[in-house]
């Protein structure tokens, strides 16, 4: 067939675009006729979106041997497509002078009002993170994943380290006082218990807000001093969701994980102590170890991971989001996020220490 | 002067107890270019900022397209906000993703078109701000100047019934801010927008605006056409418009 022609409806823009450019793809692609005919004679008013869309179909069409026409084209219509098309003006790739920081403010912080703004940015994110399991596309694409390598990944070397010390320091300082008695092999127990139900979940916790608290906090610091918060909320989204709730979720994926590594290496390290200083093997100690772990220090741990995981997510965002001035802000709230959280942390891993201790019977 | 599609009454708003405006009252003609004037602080940026609803006033009213956005909830405010396009003073292009990807926002927030749909509409506004070529770019990668123009393009992405520009100029050299001029104006001229710039580019306002705001002693101290500012015997207007754009202008 040499040639279509079909009218363009009078008003062509993102209301519409999408059913016109079906129409028309489709009668192209199962005709490939010479020359396809775009009638603008009834069209009145055209936007970005219709400008667009004739730039599509120049793209698509020579693909089926098809030349797109535009015939009828008022005067107006085709004034305002040269406004889309402007290009010519712009002489393409430029140097400017570089921009500039944005003049510094006041750099202090009042914390009054906080416990209120941490509950509500609480509820929120809460809130945004159920909703965004059911409704993916409030998510950002792969935002999880990517938070979750930032967070875990990198940071499994300098925890398997301190942990590894940890439990030696452990072992090594009860390992005194054990061989008093000829209790050596209660070593495993000390070591097990404490680096399951404490020191593993505290010390991920610390690591964690020291790396990924505060770079957490610059970020969305960074975001509130270049406007770019604004400009989300300008753009219709709300910041909780789009920013927040990817680094809770990922925290929360990892931080368990961390911990448990963290346990596993911090025995090891309370078991090297064991061998050398206290002349035990390998098979008793962990023998001893699994026998004293229950279901209880285990859940213990990965509570108390979860709720270290929440606290660095959020005491993070907040700090970020109430930055005040420019750079120097940023680093302040940052310094803020990392003092606050482990703070919160060690006020929560005693709360969760006593209501574990005395809802032993529970388990 | 035609119907205003934004009107201030009585706007008070300060900082914690740092006063920044007061008793400011203004109207915003629909269809021209009106420009924000004043000295570096003065309160240019918060003024933009009140007028879509990023801050809360103290006191007073404000109306865009009709509506008093005080008195909306967040999804009546997104509606209206649907209509205009901001281009922030520091441009707050998302630092994280590509170019691209910061002018799809708005598209795929707003509208339901598909990926090939947004994908020309982004290269576009990309070639229409003379940026083509930085499709895959992310914002770090380019110069103040650049950067700018990208927010632009994304602020005009969904044909804004109001474009609130702050500095759309700073930054530019007299030959790229000329040609930025020419695309401010079609954009009035072609598309019947309307315009509310901050800028302290005098040879760019006399080429383009319509209106003059002048802010000063957190007040509005002059508000009229571009003629009558010119005309005015104001000394801050007066000193204003002798002196040179280019030393005035920040970068
Ligand atoms: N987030 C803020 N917190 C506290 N004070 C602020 C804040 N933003 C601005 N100010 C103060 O409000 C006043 C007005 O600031 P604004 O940013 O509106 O000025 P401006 O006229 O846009 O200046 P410029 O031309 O330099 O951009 C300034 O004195 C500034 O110190
Ligand atoms: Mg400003």
């Amino acid at each position: 067939m040499p040639r279509e022609i079909i009218k363009i409806p009078s008003a062509l823009g993102f209301s519409n675009v999408e059913e016109v450019r079906h129409q028309i793809t489709k009668l192209i692609s199962a005709e490939s006729p010479q020359e396809f005919i775009l009638d603008f004679a009834e069209v009145e008013s055209i936007d970005t979106a219709g400008v667009a869309l004739i730039d599509y179909l120049n793209e698509f069409a020579p693909r089926f041997g098809t030349e797109i026409t535009l015939t009828n084209v008022s005067k107006k219509i085709s004034s305002a497509m040269d406004v889309f098309h402007l290009k010519k003006v712009f002489t393409p790739e430029k140097k400017e002078p570089p921009g500039f920081f944005e003049k510094t403010g006041d750099l202090f912080y009042k914390l009054k009002n906080s416990v209120g703004d941490i509950l509500i940015l609480l509820s929120n994110i809460t809130y945004w993170s159920g909703l965004s399991i059911v409704r993916p596309k409030l998510r950002r694409k792969g935002e999880v994943i990517h938070q979750s390598i930032l967070i875990g990944v990198n940071a499994f070397p300098i925890i398997a380290l301190i942990a590894f010390l940890i439990g030696f320091i452990l072992a090594l300082q009860s390992a005194a006082q054990l061989r008093q008695f000829g209790a050596n092999i209660y070593v495993a127990d000390l070591v097990a218990i404490a680096m399951v139900s404490e020191m593993g979940p505290l010390i991920t916790a610390i690591m964690v807000a020291g790396r990924s608290g505060s770079a957490i906090a610059a970020e969305i610091a960074t975001m509130v001093v270049t406007e770019e918060i604004d400009a989300l909320k300008v753009m219709g989204i709300d910041p909780a969701p789009y920013l927040v709730v990817p680094k809770v979720m990922a925290m929360s994926l990892v931080m368990p994980m961390l911990t448990i590594f963290a346990n596993f290496i911090g025995i090891i390290g309370g078991m090297v102590i064991a061998i050398t200083y206290l002349d035990l093997d390998i098979l008793p100690f962990f023998n001893e170890v699994m026998s004293v772990l229950r279901y209880k220090e285990l859940v213990t741990s990965i509570v108390k991971s979860l709720t270290f995981a929440f606290i660095i997510a959020v005491t993070a965002a907040y700090f970020g989001q109430k930055v005040k001035g420019g750079a120097e802000g940023v680093g302040k709230s940052t310094t803020s996020a990392v003092v606050f959280s482990i703070f919160f942390v060690i006020v929560a891993d005693s709360i969760l220490g006593l209501l574990f201790y005395f809802g032993e019977t529970t388990f | 002067m035609n119907l205003p599609v934004i009107e201030i009454r009585n706007l008070k708003s300060a900082y914690g107890d740092q006063l920044v405006l007061q008793e400011v009252n203004l109207q915003i003609p629909a269809n021209e270019i009106t420009a924000i004037l004043g000295t570096s602080g003065c309160g240019k940026t918060t003024l933009l900022k009140h007028m879509i609803g990023l801050l809360k006033p103290l006191e007073g009213e404000i109306q865009i397209l009709g509506k008093s956005i005080l008195e909306l909830d967040e999804n009546e405010l997104n509606d209206v906000l649907k209509k205009a396009g901001v281009l922030f003073q520091s441009g707050a292009l998302l630092n994280s993703i590509s170019l691209a990807d910061n002018i799809a926002i708005p598209l795929e927030q707003h509208t339901n078109l598909s990926k090939d749909m947004i994908e020309f509409i982004i290269k576009q506004k990309l070639e229409l701000v003379g940026l083509s070529h930085a499709y895959h770019y992310l914002p770090g990668e380019l110069s103040g100047g650049m950067r700018k123009r990208a927010a632009l393009a994304r602020a005009i992405a969904l044909d804004p019934v109001i474009l609130f520009a702050d500095e759309p100029g700073a930054g530019l050299d007299p030959v790229t801010a000329a040609s930025l001029d020419q695309l401010l104006l079609s954009l009035k001229e072609k598309l019947g927008m309307t315009l509310v710039m901050v800028t302290h580019e005098t040879a760019s306002i006399k080429r383009i605006a319509d209106r003059i705001i002048y802010l000063g002693k957190n007040r509005v101290l002059f508000s009229g056409t571009l003629r009558e500012a010119l005309e005015s015997d104001i000394p801050a207007l007066i000193t204003f418009f002798n002196s040179d754009s280019s030393q005035k202008s920040k970068a």
